[in-house]
């Protein structure tokens, strides 16, 4: 049995190698641009090496007790009647909770701390409508059609809908929240590299939904400043 | 007094009809398809009289709105007229009017010709197969829409349909699958196996049983009949979200009834399922003697009898406020939009595990049988079910992390949601030690149990990231999730469908299907389905939203993949049906237990006699004692055995 053992760890060793390959040798999520994508990020690779180790484990005994127990179509002799075994079964039902609290305990964190808008945040009125964004900067009282946003200042979104539900999302910046008709929801970015990127609306909303696009730009302070008050002449 | 005593002479007609007045007759007033024809016309006229004679009379105008004829003529009265028709209300209406009824009459039990399967049949074998050939016609024109928009999105921009199209095609896919194809071809399997696992003769209520089939064909046509509406069919996801929902053309009329007839028929069947569990299972079967299989179903009817009520409350709702102006989620009207979500997530949460704990049953039983053991854990993987039950209650705002409700209840809803994986967990570990040790045989049924198991891994696993809200805030409609409900759904639920199909064909048609089809099948759908749907989380996880037609062009390449993989699943498919057709019409003729199973409905002849048991079972132990020497989980005691238990 020991041989056993030892093929059977070999297997899933192999197998969470190559997952492991999977996961790290493609970029599976955009190059984080604000402070809560690096927070979500870090808990995505928690959930990653659980996950890795969850599937090479389970895989691992699937394909070895196939490899080495399977028998012929005639065969027709049974397995020992092993019906249970309690310390196995506490230990299965133990660690998986454990597990998930652990996730749920760090989530829980990030997602107080993501949702900190600090003392003194940039506002912008994030308006959906079939099928456009509108941006406005109530404190310069700016409106704009492309999301114009300071790099390293904390910045609430407050998202309201003209007609039906849209959906704001700025991949690389790793936040999402619905615009409802009716009622306000907020989001906090804080954007952490200047570049180029695009808002997405991710609740279907009608036949526009999938051109329902904006650009987003993340400046300096200075160049946002500058922007402000180019737009508010 | 045998069984065969109650079968009635043939299949014309039950004896307390007025004689027979000739061929003709017969088919225009007898129960059946012409009949249901023409009273399903004749009810249309009389709902579009009702309706512009209400109109005329309250000066309404204009008196002809034929979103209202529809949805009243077109969508209640005429398949109330139907089922009039074919004869589902019969009994009943005999009964309600004083006229003679037989309750031992079984005229409209069992099958001897393949027309016995188009009428009102009472006899749960027979409306299993009913339930299961049409939910698989279902399967395939779902799949076929599938088709359409994988070939719209292999390359970005619009080529095919127009978005309207799209949109609705991607809504009829989900609402196809999920309302036409899991929830009842799961229903099917179980209307054919749970009496006959639980010795009974049948199901409690054989009427009711014939009623809920019935309704399902009824709202699969509606779905579809919604594409001849004007402006196209329903096209706000299968979710229907509010308010855009209020605001689409008339064919999202046809989902929110089609809706309340699906889950009519879900509910009927629920209640006969727990009746049946709780009041028919043969002496000795106590409920820790069960297959999982019906705990399973027993676990699955409560929760469909709980939640089901709730998503046809919320299309009502809706339609209520689209046709006759109410503001239930009306922002204007005083209305609360979040409302609808938080009411079509009580049910449609609890729907997933609908449409996953029948699954968990089927694979229980084929792993135990196919590796000669005793299922591992028997009484945890019992208990399980329920803890997901329970569980499954208090999760459904993970569906709604994004969606601007009360933040407060973002935490609470994530910790349950993540627990859930404690008891799905217990029984991913149970299969695999099931194995252990076990003596495999590598069967079709056996194949896509396991190739469940480790799909399903996926598909729990990617729910994880999904469950904790700060992954979900950036993953939440993104492709991501569509390709996590395609691993537990499809890779989840519609393999374990296949393994209950392979594994119940003998008992169900009599006859082998080709185990190397079988397992070409398996291959094909196996390595297809992983090309089609493993890429989707990386799209999604890089920026691609679910249900557009237009997409970054940086994703091209990849979905010109997934939808070569897709096409090769379709394709996969016709196999299948191939298999299952040419097998059932000259199969070699199966034996009674192919599979050397223990539960009851191996014990009996393949197919079983028209009243399953022409002796009584007496169970005495559990069903999966696989190697316990002279284990038995039942004996059939024969007449002559049983007389002086009885004496």
């Amino acid at each position: 049995m020991r041989k056993g053992i030892v093929q059977l760890v070999a297997i899933g060793v192999v197998i969470g190698v190559a997952l492991t390959l999977v996961a790290v040798l493609f970029q599976w999520l955009p190059t984080s641009a604000s402070e809560e994508f690096d927070r979500i990020q870090a808990i995505y690779w928690l959930a990653t090496w659980i996950s890795v180790g969850i599937f090479s484990l389970v895989t691992a005994v699937i394909v070895f007790s196939v490899w080495k127990w399977r028998v012929s179509d005639d065969d027709d002799v049974d397995g020992p009647p092993i019906h249970g075994h309690t310390g196995l079964e506490i230990l299965w039902t133990a660690v998986p909770a454990v597990l998930v609290v652990v996730i749920g305990v760090v989530s829980a964190v990030v997602l107080a701390r993501n949702g900190q808008a600090g003392p003194r945040p940039l506002e912008v009125t994030t308006i959906g409508q079939q099928f456009a964004w509108r941006f406005e900067y109530p404190a310069d009282e700016v409106r704009s059609g492309e999301l114009v946003l300071p790099v390293g200042v904390k910045t609430r979104f407050t998202m309201q809908a003209v007609d039906v539900i849209h959906s704001f999302w700025v991949p690389e910046f790793g936040q999402k929240m619905d615009a409802v008709p009716g009622i306000r929801t907020t989001i906090v970015v804080t954007p952490k590299r200047t570049g180029e990127f695009r808002v997405v609306c991710t609740e279907l909303c009608g036949l526009g939904h999938a051109t329902m696009r904006a650009r987003a730009r993340v400046v300096t302070e200075q160049e946002f400043e500058a922007w402000l008050e180019e737009r508010s002449a | 007094m045998t069984a065969t005593e109650h079968r009635a002479p043939g299949h014309e007609y039950p004896e307390h009809f007025e004689p027979p007045r000739g061929p003709l007759w017969r088919i225009l007033f007898g129960p059946g398809l012409v009949r249901g024809a023409w009273m399903g016309a004749l009810f249309f006229a009389l709902g579009t009289l009702l309706v512009l004679a209400l109109r005329w009379w309250w000066g309404w105008g204009p008196v002809w709105d034929t979103e209202i004829v529809l949805a009243v003529a077109g969508m209640v009265t005429l398949p109330i007229g139907f089922l009039t028709g074919i004869g589902a209300f019969d009994y009943w209406l005999h009964y309600i009017s004083g006229r003679p009824t037989r309750p031992e009459d079984h005229s409209g039990h069992g099958a001897t010709s393949w027309k016995d399967y188009f009428r009102v049949n009472t006899d749960h074998k027979v409306i299993g197969i009913q339930y299961l050939v049409t939910t698989f016609v279902f399967f395939t024109i779902g799949g076929l829409f599938a088709m359409f928009f994988r070939a719209e999105l292999a390359q970005p921009g619009l080529q095919f349909v127009d978005s309207q199209t799209f949109n609705g095609l991607v809504s009829a896919h989900a609402t196809l699958m999920i309302f036409l194809f899991i929830i009842p071809a799961f229903a099917g399997i179980a209307n054919y196996v749970v009496p006959l696992m639980l010795g009974a003769p049948d199901m409690a209520f054989p009427r009711l049983n014939a009623l809920s089939f019935w309704l399902l064909p009824i709202a699969g046509l509606m779905f579809l009949a919604s594409f001849l509406a004007p402006g196209g069919s329903f096209a706000s996801g299968w979710t229907a979200y509010a308010p855009l929902s209020e605001g689409q053309p008339m064919g999202q009329t046809f989902f929110n009834m089609g809706v309340q007839w699906a889950g009519a028929s879900s509910i009927m069947t629920a209640l006969n399922f727990l009746v049946t569990i709780i009041t028919m299972r043969a002496p000795g079967m106590t409920f820790w003697r069960m297959p999982l299989l019906v705990w399973a179903n027993f676990t699955t009817s409560l929760l469909v009898v709980i939640a089901t009520p709730f998503i046809a409350g919320s299309q009502f709702f809706v339609m209520f406020d689209r046709i006759m102006h109410t503001s239930f989620f009306v922002p204007e009207g005083g209305g609360y939009v979040l409302g609808y979500q938080h009411i079509f997530w009580f049910y449609s949460h609890p729907a997933v595990y609908i449409m996953m704990l029948p699954g968990f049953g089927i694979v229980s039983e084929v792993i135990s049988t196919m590796a000669r053991k005793p299922i591992f854990g028997y009484r945890l993987m019992a208990l399980s079910l329920v803890g997901i039950l329970v569980l499954g209650f208090s999760v459904w705002a993970h569906h709604m992390f994004v969606a601007g409700m009360a933040d407060w209840l973002r935490v609470p809803m994530m910790i349950t949601t993540l627990l859930i994986a404690v008891p799905t967990g217990i029984k991913v570990f149970s299969w695999t030690a099931t194995l252990w040790r076990g003596r495999i045989h590598l069967t079709t049924p056996m194949l896509f149990a396991l190739g469940f198991v480790t799909m399903f891994v996926i598909g729990g696993l990617s729910g994880i990231y999904l469950g904790s809200v700060p992954i979900d805030i950036h993953a939440s409609d993104t492709y991501f999730i569509v390709a996590h409900i395609h691993y537990v759904l499809f890779g989840g639920s519609v393999f374990t469908i296949f393994a209950g199909v392979y594994y119940w064909f003998p008992k169900m048609t009599g006859r082998m299907y080709d185990e190397r089809l079988g397992k070409l099948h398996f291959w094909l759908t196996f390595v297809s389905f992983n090309a089609t749907f493993f890429p989707m989380h990386y799209v999604g996880l890089r920026g691609m939203p679910r249900r557009v037609f237009d997409y970054d062009a940086a994703f091209g390449d990849l979905n010109l993949v997934i939808s070569i993989a897709s096409f090769v699943l379709g394709a996969s498919f016709v196999l299948f049906v191939y298999n299952v057709v040419t097998s059932w019409v000259r199969g070699p003729l199966a034996d009674g237990n192919p599979w050397r199973a223990h539960s009851l409905e191996w014990q009996v002849t393949s197919p079983p006699p028209i009243f399953n048991f022409d002796e009584i079972p007496q169970v005495v132990g559990g069903p999966y004692e696989y190697g316990v020497p002279g284990a038995r989980h039942a004996v059939m005691s024969t007449v002559e055995e049983k007389e002086p238990v009885h004496a």
